[in-house]
Parts: C-alpha cells; sequence; structure tokens
C-alpha cells in the first residue's frame, strides 16, 4: 500500500503549475483525499505531481459580483469555518456529509469537483446551484457552466493540462431556500443516493431545482417546479413542513423514476435507490420551500 | 494561514527536503516524496504512537493533528507538509500525567486492544477543541472517522462525553510537547532524518556549545543511593578521575577527550535480544570532591538518549560513604517504547553496578570493571525481574493483610 515513485514539485505561481501541467504524466495534488488512496492501491502512477498548496492566488475565498469564488487550495473544512461561506448555504448543508471531519481538514471544494465522483456531494451542489467552473491552462483561461462540466464517472471537460483554477458559486438571494439529504450505509461514506435542492419562490411564483447524485454516472439535474406546484395547490402556498413532504409524496417517484439511471451495485438496486431518491426529494423540496418562504416574508418585513 | 515555500521539482529517485514541528519538535527530513506522513513519523521519527491500518484512508488509525486539525497521516505525503505543525499521540500526555481524554478512555475502558486508540484520541482531541458544544447525540457521527474493532464504541462515547461535559471549551492542550530528539530506524538509510539537535552525529567531530535537555518531563528519573565501604577521601580520588570513573560506569567506554571538560565515548548495553550501542558525548559542569555534574547524549540506531546526572557523595556516620545517583534520561525512538518502568528498573541497577565499582575502584582496584564489556545482560535482567518479582509478592502479602 505504498504509492510508487513519483517525481514531485510545488510551484508558487499559476503559471508555473499550468506549465508543469503541460508536461506528460502529470496530475495535480490538492488534498490529496481521493488521489492518495489512488496511488496507494497503485491504481493511478502518475510520472509527475504537481502540489499546488503554495500557490497563494489559489488560496483565495472571497465574494466577488454576487458570487462566491473558491480556489483551488480551499479546504472543505474551511468552507464550514469562515462567515463568507455563509453566503452559500447549499454549500455548507452538504459539507458535514462529505466524508469525515479529518478527511475535510485537507479536502479542497475544487478538488471534490475535478475528482467528480459521481457519489459525491460537492458535484452535485454545483450543478444544482449552476456553478462555474474556472480552467486555466497555458492556452488561458475558460469558464464552463456545471451543467456541461460533469461528462461521465470520475470525468469532466478539463483537459489534462487544464487546471480548475476557481469555483464559483452564486450567492443566495431573498426568496432562495434550500434542501440537501442523502443515504449512506455509514456516516461518512459515499452515499447510495442524494439531494440537492434550491426553491426561488416570488410574489407567487416558485420554482424548484433538484439535483440527485450516486444514482447516475453524472448528477442529475430535474427542474420540479410543476410538482411542487401541484403539491401547493392541494396544501395552500404556507404549509408545515411535513403536510408538504405528504403532498409531494405523490410526485416524487416519477421523478425518481427519471432521475436514476445507473444498473445498481452490490450497495443497491436501482429500485432502491428510487425510492431513496423519492423519499430525500419530498422531504428537502419541501424543507426549501419553507425556508424560501421564510426568506422572502423575511426580506419584505426588511 | 501559513503556506508552504514553493519547492523545485524532484525526480523521482531522489529526496526532498521538509521541515516540520512535530511535537513542539523542528526536524529537518529529507526523503522520497511517496513517503506518507505515518511512515515518516513512524519509520523516520520512532513516533510509532501514530498506527497505520488500511493505509488508504478508511480506517482512521493514523489521525494525527496538522496545524490543530485532525487528518489522516496515510493521505499526506510528508513532503506536502512544509512549515506544518504535527501533534501525534505522544505529544498529548505523558504517563504521570496523562491528557484529560487518554485519563479518561483508560476510566471508561475506552479501549481493548487500543489499536485505534491513537486515532481515537486525536479525532476527540480535534473535536473538542473546535466543536467544544457537542451533544452526546452527536459524537457517534462526529467519531465516525475512526473505527474500532473491539470496543462497539459505547465506551469510547462515554470517555469522550465525558471529557467534553468536564471540560467546554476549555479544554487542556497536548501536555507533552518539547524540544526532543527524534530517531527512527530508517535514520541510518536516509539522510539527515535527524532532529533538530543533529550535533549528535555518528563521530562528530566538533563538540556543541551545550547539551540541551528536552523540554518537559524525563522518560525516567532515577534516585538511588548505595553504600560504599570506602571512606569519603578514597571517593573523591575515584571522582578527581574521570578516566577512572568512567571504567566503573558499566558498559561505557571513554574514546576522546576533547578539551573543556567534554568527553566522546561509547555506552554497549545488551538486555536479552536486545542490543544497544551508544555513542555520544558529555560534558561535566561540576567537579569537586564531593560532587559531579554531568550531561550526557547518545543515540542508537534505536533510539537516542540524554541525561542530566549528579552524583555526590557523603560520609556516613562510623564510616563509609553514601553515594547518591541522580538522573533525569530522557528517551526517543524505539528504546523509549521499550518499557518505562523497565529502562527505569535497568538504569538503577546499572547505577548500582556503578556504586560497586566506585568502591572497588576507591579501595585501590585497578580494573573495577572490564571498561567495555557490556553489562551482564542476563545478571541485570534476572535482577530485575527478581526486583520485581519481590514487590509483586510484598504486594500480595500486604494486600492479604488488609483483607484479614
Ligand atoms: C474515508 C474517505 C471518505 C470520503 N468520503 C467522501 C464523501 O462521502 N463524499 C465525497 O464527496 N468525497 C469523499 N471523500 C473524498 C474527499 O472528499 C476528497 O477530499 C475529494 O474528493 C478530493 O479533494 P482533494 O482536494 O483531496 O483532491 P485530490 O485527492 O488532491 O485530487 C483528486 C483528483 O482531482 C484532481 N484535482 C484536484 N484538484 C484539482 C484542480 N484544482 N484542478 C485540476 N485537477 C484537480 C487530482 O489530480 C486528482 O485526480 C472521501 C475520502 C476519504 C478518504
Ligand atoms: S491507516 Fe490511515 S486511515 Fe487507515
Ligand atoms: S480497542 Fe481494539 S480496535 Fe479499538
Amino acid at each position: 500500500m505504498k504509492a510508487a515513485p513519483f517525481a514531485y514539485v510545488r510551484p508558487g505561481t499559476v503559471a508555473d503549475v499550468v506549465a508543469e501541467l503541460s508536461q506528460e504524466g502529470s496530475k495535480v495534488i490538492a488534498g490529496g483525499q481521493s488521489l492518495v488512496p489512488v496511488l496507494a492501491m497503485r491504481l493511478g502512477r502518475p510520472a509527475q505531481l504537481i502540489d499546488i498548496n503554495a500557490v497563494r492566488d489559489l488560496n483565495g475565498l472571497a465574494l466577488d459580483r454576487g458570487a462566491l469564488r473558491v480556489g483551488a487550495t480551499v479546504r472543505q473544512r474551511r468552507m464550514q469555518r469562515e462567515q463568507i461561506a455563509a453566503g452559500v448555504p447549499l454549500v455548507r448543508l452538504a459539507l458535514p456529509w462529505v466524508g469525515h471531519r479529518e478527511v475535510r481538514s485537507r479536502g479542497t471544494v475544487c478538488g471534490s469537483i475535478a475528482h467528480a465522483d459521481p457519489s459525491a456531494e460537492l458535484p452535485a451542489v454545483a450543478a444544482c446551484l449552476e456553478a462555474t467552473m474556472v480552467l486555466t491552462s497555458q492556452r488561458g483561461t475558460r469558464q464552463v457552466s456545471a451543467a456541461d462540466f460533469f461528462t461521465g464517472a470520475l470525468s469532466t471537460v478539463a483537459e489534462p493540462d487544464e487546471l480548475l483554477s476557481d469555483v464559483v458559486f452564486p450567492v443566495a438571494k431573498p426568496g432562495e431556500g434550500f434542501g440537501f439529504g442523502e443515504f449512506a450505509r455509514r456516516h461518512g461514506d459515499f452515499a447510495l443516493a442524494g439531494v440537492a435542492v434550491r426553491v426561488r419562490t416570488s410574489e407567487g411564483s416558485v420554482d424548484a431545482r433538484l439535483t440527485c447524485f450516486g444514482v447516475s454516472d453524472v448528477p442529475v439535474t430535474v427542474d420540479v417546479s410543476q410538482q411542487l406546484r401541484a403539491a401547493l395547490e392541494k396544501t395552500g402556498s404556507d404549509p408545515s413542513r411535513p403536510d408538504l413532504q405528504s403532498a409531494l409524496a405523490a410526485h416524487t417517484p416519477g421523478v425518481a423514476a427519471v432521475a436514476v439511471n445507473t444498473g445498481g451495485d452490490s450497495h443497491a438496486s436501482p429500485g432502491y435507490r428510487r425510492r431513496l431518491i423519492s423519499v430525500l426529494a419530498a422531504r428537502e423540496v419541501s424543507r426549501a420551500y419553507v425556508s424560501a418562504r421564510l426568506s422572502e416574508s423575511e426580506e419584505r418585513s426588511r | 494561514m501559513n503556506l508552504p515555500q514553493p519547492h523545485a521539482r524532484t525526480e523521482a529517485d531522489q529526496a526532498v527536503d521538509v521541515n516540520l514541528t512535530v511535537n513542539g519538535t523542528e526536524v529537518a527530513l529529507s526523503l522520497p516524496a511517496r513517503v506518507t506522513l505515518s511512515d515518516a513519523l513512524r519509520d523516520h521519527l520512532g513516533l510509532t504512537g501514530t498506527h497505520v491500518g488500511c493505509e488508504h484512508g478508511i480506517c482512521g488509525m493514523c489521525t494525527v493533528l496538522v496545524d490543530g486539525d485532525a487528518a489522516r497521516a496515510c493521505l499526506l505525503f510528508a513532503v506536502q507538509l512544509d512549515g506544518a505543525e504535527i501533534t501525534t499521540v505522544e505529544g498529548l500526555g505523558w504517563p504521570d500525567e496523562l491528557h484529560p481524554l487518554q485519563e479518561s478512555f483508560g476510566r471508561h475502558h475506552g479501549l481493548q486492544c487500543g489499536f485505534c486508540t491513537p486515532g481515537f484520541l486525536m479525532s476527540s482531541y480535534d473535536l473538542l477543541t473546535h466543536e467544544p458544544e457537542v451533544q452526546r447525540d452527536d459524537l457517534s457521527t462526529e467519531l465516525s472517522g475512526v473505527l474500532c474493532r473491539c470496543t462497539g464504541y459505547r465506551n469510547i462515547i462515554d470517555a469522550v462525553d465525558d471529557v467534553a461535559q468536564a471540560h467546554r471549551g476549555a479544554l487542556p492542550g497536548p501536555g507533552n510537547c518539547g524540544q526532543r530528539t527524534l530517531v527512527g530506524r530508517t535514520s541510518a538509510t536516509t539522510p539527515a532524518a535527524v532532529a533538530a539537535e543533529s550535533d549528535v552525529e555518528e563521530e562528530p567531530t566538533e563538540r556543541p556549545e551545550e547539551i540541551e535537555l528536552p523540554a518537559g518531563a524525563p522518560t525516567i528519573h532515577i534516585d538511588v543511593t548505595s553504600q560504599l565501604a570506602s571512606g569519603p577521601d578514597e571517593v573523591a580520588h575515584v571522582f578527581g578521575d574521570i578516566r577512572l570513573l568512567a571504567r566503573c560506569l558499566p558498559g561505557a567506554e571513554l574514546t576522546d577527550e576533547l578539551g573543556a571538560d567534554w568527553y566522546r565515548g561509547r555506552a554497549r548495553i545488551a538486555l536479552g535480544p536486545m542490543r544497544m550501542a551508544f555513542t555520544g558525548i558529555a560534558h561535566i559542569e561540576e567537579q569537586t570532591a564531593d560532587r559531579i555534574v554531568m550531561r550526557a547524549q547518545g543515540k542508537d540506531t534505536g533510539g537516542g538518549a540524554q541525561a542530566r546526572i549528579v552524583m555526590s557523595a557523603t560520609a556516613v556516620e562510623g564510616g563509609g560513604t553514601a553515594l547518591r545517583a541522580e538522573a533525569s534520561v530522557f528517551l526517543t525512538g524505539r528504546i523509549a517504547g521499550f518499557g518505562r518502568s523497565l529502562a527505569g528498573d535497568v538504569s538503577r541497577r546499572m547505577f548500582e553496578e556503578f556504586a560497586r565499582a566506585v568502591d572497588r575502584a576507591a579501595a585501590g582496584e585497578e580494573e573495577p570493571t572490564a571498561g567495555t564489556r557490556p553489562p551482564g545482560a542476563i545478571s541485570l535482567l534476572v535482577a530485575t525481574i527478581l526486583d520485581r518479582v519481590r514487590a509483586f509478592v510484598r504486594r500480595l502479602t500486604t494486600r492479604g493483610a488488609h483483607r484479614r
């Protein structure tokens, strides 16, 4: 269980990182929480690791025109701690589910998204919030929306010589509410199935976005505005959370049937995953709606 | 937050330099980039308290603190941690003054085989320092990063909950950090795998300004007084002759006089299957007719030792001399793990042998001990074990007496 030998470099600037990345056989190491196990099991043998942790410009966590810009070396635990990150509540709801404290101490937000595990929480959050990925290489910088970023299990549109230098999350606005939930055999394990939800309410109109993970090779986003509206017709516009959840439960099995397209594995069959998504979706969409209404009324009373 | 310094590309077959602070000791290592922090701690620094189970991030046995946050040492390459502060279970407390968490694990029987305990201690230390208000119901989730095969977790949760309630927001810090000499078993093959006090090379050409003792409590403290038949004047004669005195030390050999009361020497100890050969230096700080104060440090492939020794002779009424030896010995590396109490017993035995040799030397014997012969392994061990058996029997009989 020891990694094979590799060359090691720890550049101090983004320019040096991308210059090194253009070399054949190079891999970025950020937190190492996904990469080191791969190396230890000799599932991967990169010729060179580029440690990006000395690059000051990649360590930024800052608000930038209504968005939170998260640099490539920002660790998950820092994101849980710093007040500035509270502007993106869905990330904060999801982070406690990412592995364990000990893993989040080192693992980065961008590393998780670059790694693109189909069961990972943060790629789903990025997809649900329509975050923007900033890719940097010697050829320049390009921005890719989360919807286009994930192409398959552990695969993204990032080229081997591209660095995910930042992920930009939109900051929550008044009238937005969020929900997040997952089911795993043990806390900290990758989820069998999970959901991230954003609901927007404004003067009677509602829209709801549900992103499911662990159920396909990429996060699957479904617009569930129609289902939410149908449920609200039954309950009225100010339901309690349990009432709304019951009303939604009539609609979520249909959503789950569309979202779950994995063939299943030894951990859970597709049928079981559909039931999990159905229950989680009803629970978290109702939670998101109730908190969206609360945020809307707080805004109005201001 | 401190970022590491940039580092130039290093080829796969070359070593990378890395500076760390481990339990308060600054260490400079040079190792291949693929060496994990857990291997660096265990093999290069002799800190085997950090256990290794799965080596791919699942079990949490290897949990240590990196800049105050718990992390899995098997998922970090040591070279990535340039400038970082590492705290391992060795830094948390020491046997005579356990950290409240260590004490609580013992009291609640939060361990059986103990393999997971360092991981749980470091993980729960991190939890209680960063989330002091954590509630009992959340502990099973919060501690899910470490696995235990024995206890069923309940006693572990009891132990952590107890400390959480007793120290809300004011958990004592690690109690055993300070400057130490750290020596691992790979140090011979890896260049510069030595601690800050790398003055102690195999054969130091220069002597240091002074021998600095680690902060904190010594591994063993010895205070033995032996009755000598010789009178104070005869003992003063031995105290005045360092070469003669050195010959009285079992297994010791003075190899070089460096001037200004500095000496270089060797000490060999054989115990059962163990053979240790320390090379090092000693400095006599005070030398009078009835008192000698010295500091010594040495290292062996199995670890390092530093000591301050005070020997004093006082006349005993009715003839003879009382020779008192006090020593604070700091052990590191594998020898430290060899059992604090046994090491203490063995050292005490050595001082008693030393006292007898001083007595013989004072009486004018030419060869007080066979200078370079390692102290009889068997006799030392047998004497130590006999002592133990006697103490045990004593305990049994006094307990019996209480019951009656
Ligand atoms: C026990 C355990 C449990 C875990 N449980 C979960 C879980 O429940 N959910 C979850 O989501 N994750 C989980 N993880 C993984 C963890 O979240 C990782 O931290 C994360 O997936 C990767 O982040 P990292 O910074 O450690 O990336 P690294 O391991 O350093 O890198 C991962 C991959 O991404 C690439 N990469 C990293 N950063 C960049 C970048 N900026 N640009 C381009 N490429 C980059 C690397 O080259 C590598 O291929 C778990 C890990 C462990 C060990
Ligand atoms: S040895 Fe590090 S997590 Fe198992
Ligand atoms: S006490 Fe044996 S593994 Fe926990």
